[in-house]
Parts: C-alpha cells; structure tokens; sequence
C-alpha cells in the first residue's frame, strides 16, 4: 500500500468528502487521480461492528494490493453476469445521468479508472448502499460533474436528480410520491380560476380559509364554494321553493343532487372526483354517526348514512332488510316501519 | 343580508354589455337593495320600440332569495298586472335559483314579452282578451307601448307646456314633473289622481 510522501499518495478522505481543513498542506493526495484509500481498519483487526454496512471496503491489506496492480479498485458484483461494471455495459443505461460526465470529466481515461469504479470504491458489497449525493438530490450540486458522488437518476415529475439507481422500492416510492404531489398542485393551479356561479367569486380566493372549498354536487359538474352551495340547499323553502325541485337541485342545471361533497381542489376529469367522492365517504366512514349513537339511537339515514353505524363492542350493525309488499305487487324495502313507508306507497299508486 | 359584492358585480357585468342586450341595471339609491332595471320591447311583439323599467327591490336573502321585480311601466300583457305592474313568472318565484342573476331575470321577463302564457294568467282581464280577441289585445299592447313605454323626445319646458294647455295650474305640473323624473304620463295620471 502506498504511503504519505510515496510518489502515489492515496486520496484524503476529508478531500473526497469536500471538506480538508488542511489544503494544501496535507499529507494526503488532493488529486482525484490518485487511489483512494478505503480499506477498513476495524476490518483489519479482525472485527468490524458495521458488517456488510461498512462504507468501507473489508478486504485484506495484502488480497487487496495482489489484485490492484493493472486496475486497483475495480469491484466485481456478486451476478456480475448480469451487473458488468463496464461504462459501456447495459447497465449504465439505467445509470447513463450520472455516467456520462465522469466519462468526459477531469478523470484520466488512461488510469484504468471506470466511472463506476469509483462509486463503488466504498462499496462493500451491495451497490443500493452508495450514498447518493444529496446536494443533487435537492436539485443542485456546486460541484456539478466533478462531485465524487453518486448523483442519481432524474426523476421525470421533479428534475432532481433523486432517483437511486439500485434501490427499486425507494425509485418506485418517490416516483409515486412525486407524481401525486405533483397532480395535487397542477389540480390546484387549475383550481384557482374557478368561480362560484352564486358568489361569482373566485372560491380559492375568498377570505376565509373555510371559504376556500368548492362543494361538489354529485350529479352535476358545475363548481360552487362549499359555503353557498350550503346555505342554499338549507335555505328554508320559502314562498313555496320545493326542496327537492329547487332546493336539492343543482342551481344551473337543476339536477337533482343527493350530497354535497367538499373538496380543496376541483377536478379535471370524472376519475378525479370519483377518487375525490370515495375519500370522502372513507373517510366519513370512520366516524361514529351521531344519531346511530353505538346503537342506542336511530339514524334517520339508515343504511345510506355515510357515518358509521357500530355499536361500542366494535360490531357493526346488521341491516335486516323488511319487505313490504304492495297490493300491485311492488315491494318497498323498510327498515323500521315508518309512517313514511305508507306514505310513499300512496305516492306510487 | 344582502351579498352587496355580488350585487356588485352583476351590475358591472350587466352594464358591459349593455349594447348587446338593451338590458341595463342601475341603482335607485345607494344602497344598492332598490333597483331600477331597463328592458327594450321585443322585436315583432305589439311591445318593440317600447323601453321597459323595472322596479327591484332585493330582499335579505339575496341571492338566494329572489328579488323582487314589478313593472314601473304600464304594460298591457296577459301575464303583468295592468294596474300594479306584478309579474306573474316562475323563475321569481319558486323556481329562483342563485345561479340566476338581475340581468337573467330581466332577461325572462324579455322573453315573457314575447311568449305571453295566457293559461296561467297574472291579469285575467287581459289574459281573456288575449284568447278571445287577439287583435284588440295586439292594439291595445301597441297603444299602451305607445303610450307609456316610449322615452319622450319632448324637453322639459315642452312638457310643462303640454301639461299647462290640458288646464293645470303650472306650479303644479313642474313640482309633480319632478316627483315622477320627467315623466309626462306618469305626471298626468298624479295630476288627474290627485
């Protein structure tokens, strides 16, 4: 192994890492040509508490130096069938971001030095443990292509450079992340041009926070904030306003309307409110309903209510459904006998 | 309470595109709940060449109330009172929808110019000449379009004049004059009332 003051220096630590306090006078190389010495030293001495975790190499001194002599650090993966450690293997498809500019950068082409090789020069085993740069992570590193870090892959939605080449679940995870966070902004973006058609305000612009809902209508796709969509339908039916002709229906198309759901964003296709309907049920589903009561109290909703019907054992109520047959043969289905139910089977006949 | 920012906007809107529509909204005084709304005859309709003023009174619950419209104009038409100007029409009623605005609803009350409903009459009078005796309730539309919805071309002192020669003392005729805004015909009708 080569020493201090050799004509091959070894590689400062603290200079690989971007932070030598002794410049240049420092017993260690400061040229990124030169090798860097990686090997552990609790390795060494025979225990290492960090095992196969080690960001440094666990090889023996002497095994390490037969090895080094045409190409020092050239690590072989375990399936180097598969995973060939050439630049010009397939593998660097996937690693072509962060390949291309070592290959044209300050490193000498004829040092018998890869790219990859000095990614992995810390390596002690498995290539998901390199430690990505996190100032590209973030989006930019100062030191651009001289940076002696893996930068990872860009991801398509941020641009960061964030995408770790060898760790799968963490790409798949922040591409997932990514995107929806992305889809809520645009959403957002989209969002704040809409107008209530009864304020005729923008509803992501009004003072409250509160405010700042639009109130979807389940039938109907046209945007109305939260609040006035609200105190129209609960407004009392005055001079003869019927509620389910005038009040329930939607204000521009007079559809009729079941619920109203809030939401922050308005949507741009009928996925998007479906998706938007269903984690509002959910998450309504999660509240004890009021008038349920764990069972002590009926809910004048039934089985449509949105809130959850269990009693306090955490059972969930069981819905015997009555049918109530009808002298032309229809079937009404009644829960509890109402007076209601009598009521609409005059309706029908 | 009024929503007043809404109201707001509505009459810049209106007033926008005034040239297009005829249609045009302004305050009576400044608070913005009394209203006073213009709508021009409908073309082919005993009403065309007439200019219609509205009188809007905006209850609390505007806009989700309806507002409350009557006619300022005499106007002969099976669904408008002849005598107080009430308009009988479902959309100030219980079809209201805050979807609706000032400027929507004059603009039902246009198209109620031009597609009487004679079946479900607000002055029967009228409606029952508009069944039996169309031509008659054509004429008589015409003559009170004539007469009372037609912006007289006619100046100040040219109207007292006119006034004074049918035999009213003419301190009488220019206070009353102001009291109804110029209008000759609402004048006359205070002068002979009174």
């Amino acid at each position: 192994m080569s020493l201090p003051g050799n004509r091959t220096r070894v590689l400062c630590k603290f200079f690989a890492h971007g932070a030598c306090l002794k410049g240049e006078h420092c017993e260690f190389s400061h040229d990124w040509k030169d090798p860097a010495n990686n090997v552990c030293t609790f390795y060494q001495k025979g225990a290492c508490a960090y095992g196969s975790r080690c960001r440094y190499d666990h090889v023996k001194a002497g095994q390490r130096q037969a090895s080094s002599s045409s190409s020092p650090y050239t690590y072989q993966y375990p399936d180097s069938d598969s995973v060939s450690v050439s630049v010009s293997s397939p593998v660097t498809g996937e690693l072509s971001a962060t390949s291309i500019p070592y290959t044209s950068g300050a490193w000498g082409e004829g040092s018998g030095q890869t790219p990859l090789d000095l990614l992995t020069l810390n390596d002690n085993g498995n290539p998901a443990d390199i430690v990505m740069c996190s100032f590209a992570a973030n989006g930019n590193c100062p030191r651009g292509e001289t940076c002696p870090h893996l930068h990872g892959d860009v991801c398509p939605t941020c641009r960061k450079q964030c995408l770790h080449p060898f760790r799968p679940e963490e790409r798949e995870e922040h591409k997932t992340g990514c995107e929806r966070k992305h889809k809520h902004l645009e959403a957002l973006k989209h969002s704040q041009e809409i107008e209530c058609s009864v304020c005729l305000e923008r509803v992501l612009s009004k003072a409250t926070a509160a405010e700042r809902k639009f109130g979807l209508l389940s039938e109907c796709d046209h945007p109305f904030c939260i609040s006035c969509i609200r105190n129209w339908r609960s407004s009392s039916p005055t001079s003869g306003m019927d509620v389910n002709s005038a009040l329930r229906s939607c204000p521009i198309c007079r559809k009729l309307s079941y619920f109203v759901i809030p939401s922050v964003i308005w949507y741009a296709s009928k996925d998007e409110k479906q998706e938007i309907v269903d984690s509002y049920k959910a998450r309504l589903r999660s509240i004890d309903c009021r008038h349920f009561d764990f069972g002590n109290g009926t809910c004048p909703f039934g089985t449509s209510c949105f809130y959850k019907h269990a009693y306090r054992d955490g059972r969930l109520e069981e819905v015997v459904l009555r049918h109530l047959g009808a002298e032309d043969g229809q079937t009404v289905i009644a829960k509890d006998i109402r007076l209601s139910d009598f009521l609409n089977r005059m309706r029908i006949r | 309470m009024v929503d007043f920012s809404r109201v707001q906007k509505e009459l810049q809107e209106c007033n926008r595109d005034i040239n297009v529509s005829g249609i045009s909204v302004n305050p009576k005084s400044d608070n913005l709940t009394n209203l006073i709304g213009t709508i021009p005859g409908p073309i082919g309709t005993p009403y065309e060449g007439g200019t219609f003023k509205i009188d809007i009174n905006l209850p609390d619950g505007y806009p989700f109330e309806p507002p409350k419209m009557k006619f300022a104009t005499k106007v002969w038409h099976p669904n408008i009172s002849s005598q107080s100007g009430a308009i009988c029409l479902d959309i100030l009623k219980d079809q209201w929808s805050p979807a609706l605005t000032l400027k929507t609803a004059l603009l039902s009350i246009q198209a109620l110019l031009s597609a009487p409903e004679p079946d479900d009459p607000q002055d029967a009078v009228v409606a029952q000449q508009y069944l039996k005796d169309y031509q008659t309730f054509a004429s008589t539309a015409r003559y009170w379009t004539e007469s009372f919805a037609k912006i007289s071309s006619l100046g100040v002192e040219e109207k007292v004049q006119k006034l004074v020669e049918m035999g009213f003392p003419e301190g009488l005729v220019r206070s009353t004059l102001e009291v109804v805004g110029g209008d000759e015909n609402m004048a006359l009708e205070k002068l002979c009332s009174a």
